[in-house]
Parts: structure tokens; sequence; C-alpha cells
């Protein structure tokens, strides 16, 4: 085993410690977590087996598969945090909202 | 006197945001014409409430910076629970002149129509008064407009608008920023109200060209309307 290896390992468990807090409690994260994890540490392990994945899907080296499937990822990461983005200023809007609407000053408190 | 009275049943929602003294200026021109005038401040540094608190207006204000297209919801909501029978858009940097609402209210009280949108492009010496470069970003909001929301008018980033209190019930704003002037558009066709232009003179001081919404802006603006189209 390289020290490369050594290191993207020691990453892959690093970031599955990190997002298993983040994750919360339900099975269905969970196990997907799980799920990506084991296969983390499978491909760095044996990183052959990409290469050879990648030549069957018609992609020269595993590297290229990774990295075509990492931009997807990457793409999907983003629109569903954009999404997650957009409910989140919906309701500082609504809150906002009602707090001016609970405090307005009508014409007769005029000074 | 009579003439004012009878405009008590209609609220002005003036949104604002760091506008400063001008905005004194803009209520003072709405309140002589005996409308109601709701000012909203979107969170601007120097509260409004220190600019035109003294003068017989509503005044609500957002704690945060949210975008126009919120500021006029919330005024909007607070016009319709105050018993608004029509309710206007107007805004705050002295483009508008508050002797146009005469026209829009009249029409709204005929009964014809539901919307009322002001227009700087039906009448040839207001489109003249109008910079050229603001001419052709608005020519691109009105093809913009007409795509996302099918209707062909003649200026669709006009600020001042007229509703009835059904129409005001039915249009809802969720854009915070500015793209809310599309989905105002967007929004009159799906609730299927009757809409007309009215010709309005939209002035250019200074100090509106340096607030309004530059060409860049534009682009944002359908960068945003198009992301939130495919993302509800």
């Amino acid at each position: 085993m390289t020290k490369i290896q050594f290191l993207l390992i020691a990453g892959v468990i690093g970031l599955g410690a990190l997002a298993s807090a983040l994750v919360g409690t339900r099975l269905v994260y969970r196990l997907a977590l799980m799920g990506l994890l084991v296969l983390g540490v499978f491909l760095v392990s044996f990183p052959d087996v990409t290469t050879e994945v990648a030549r069957v899907l018609g992609v020269g080296r595993g590297t290229d598969l990774l990295l075509y499937l990492g931009i997807v990822a990457g793409g999907f990461a983003f629109l569903l945090l954009y999404a997650r983005v957009r409910r989140v200023e919906r309701k500082v809007t609504l809150l906002t909202r009602e707090l001016a609407l609970r405090e307005a000053r009508g014409t007769e408190e005029a000074l | 006197m009579a003439e004012s009275l009878s405009q008590r049943g209609a609220f002005a929602v003036v949104p604002c945001f760091n506008e400063g003294a001008v905005v004194r200026e803009t209520v003072l021109g709405l309140l002589a014409e005996g409308v109601q005038v709701v000012v909203v401040d979107d969170g601007s540094e120097r509260p409004a409430a220190e600019i035109c608190g003294d003068l017989p207006v509503h005044l609500l204000r957002h704690r945060v910076n949210l975008g126009q297209g919120a500021a006029l919801q919330t005024g909007i909501d607070y016009a319709l629970r105050a018993g608004a029978e029509f309710v206007i858009h107007f805004d705050a940097d002295g483009q508008h002149d508050a002797t146009a609402l005469r026209e829009i209210l009249t029409l709204l009280r005929s009964g014809t129509v539901d919307v009322v949108l002001g227009s700087r492009f039906l009448d040839p010496v207001h489109t003249r008064a109008v910079p050229r470069a603001k001419r052709v970003a608005l020519r691109g909001g009105i093809a913009v407009s007409w795509l996302f929301s099918g209707l062909w008018l003649t200026d669709t980033h006009n600020g001042l608008r007229g509703f009835t209190r059904a129409a005001a019930q039915r249009v809802r704003l969720t854009e915070d920023g500015f793209g809310h002037a599309t989905e105002i558009l967007d929004e009159i066709r799906r609730a299927g109200v009757r809409y007309c232009e009215v010709p309005v003179l939209v002035r250019y001081s200074d100090y509106s060209r340096s607030k309004g919404q530059r060409l860049s802006n534009g682009l944002n603006i359908l960068i945003d309307l198009v992301l939130r189209r495919l993302i509800p």
C-alpha cells in the first residue's frame, strides 16, 4: 500500500466521521453514508478496479471516470444546496414580514 | 376635500431601502393625492421613520434587508389587512408623478380592469425622457417578460402599478429581489385578471439614475428567474 493510499483512506474516513455527525438519524442516510464510505476505501485500496470499470464504459482511465462522476455529483450537490438556501430564504422572508406587520405603526401614531 | 376623502380606500405602497430624504418628497406627493401611504423600510441603515415618521403614513420596517419584491409584498399584506380597496405600487426614489394615481384609480374604479400598469413607452414624449442605454435594457426586459409570462407589454419594469383588492390578493410575490417585476406579469397571467397599460412619465434625476438597476443587474435578474423556475 502506497503513502497516498493511506492519506486518501484517512481522508475518506475523516469525511465519513464528519458527515455522520451532520447527516442526522435517518436510517436511509446512514446506510447511504456507510455505503459511500466502504466504496471509497475499496476504490482507494484497489485502484485498478476503477480503470476496468472505465474501460467497460468506454472511458480511457479510471481517474477520468472519477472526474466525470465527480462533476455530475458536484452539480447535484450544488442544486440541492441551492434549493435548501431558497427554502431558508423564504422562511426568513416570512418571519421578517410577520415581524414588520406586527410592529407596524399606523397613521394615527404619527409624531 | 370630497375628492381626497374618496381616495381613502386607496393604499400606495412605497418600498424603500436607503433612499434618504427623497422618500419624504415622494410621500408628500402621495398624501396630496389623498391616498393612504404605506412606507415599507426594507432594513435601511437610517430608518425611514427618521425621515417621514412625523407624516401621517403607515410605517413598516423589515429588520433585515430582503429586497424590493419582499418589501412590496409586506406592504400589500398590510394594506389588505387594513381593508384597502385599491393597492398602488409606487417607487420611493421620486421617479413617479403622484398625480398619475388619478387616472389609475379612475380606471380601477370603473370596473373594466383589475390591474393597471404604468408604461413610459406609450407616449413618445415619455419615451424620449428615458436614457438611451435604459431603453435598450428595458426592451430586453420586455422580451424576457414575454418569454416568461406570455404577456406582451410595452414596459415591463415600471414600478407604478395599480391593483383592485381582489387582484392584489391573487397576485403574490415570492421573488424577494428585483425579479418580482417579471414575476408580477407571470402572476397576472396565471390569475387571469384583466389588465391594461397607461402612459406615465418616469423622471430620471441623477439620484434615481444612481439608484436604478444597472444593466449587469438585469442579467442577474434573468439568471435568477431561470434558476428559480427550475428549482422551486
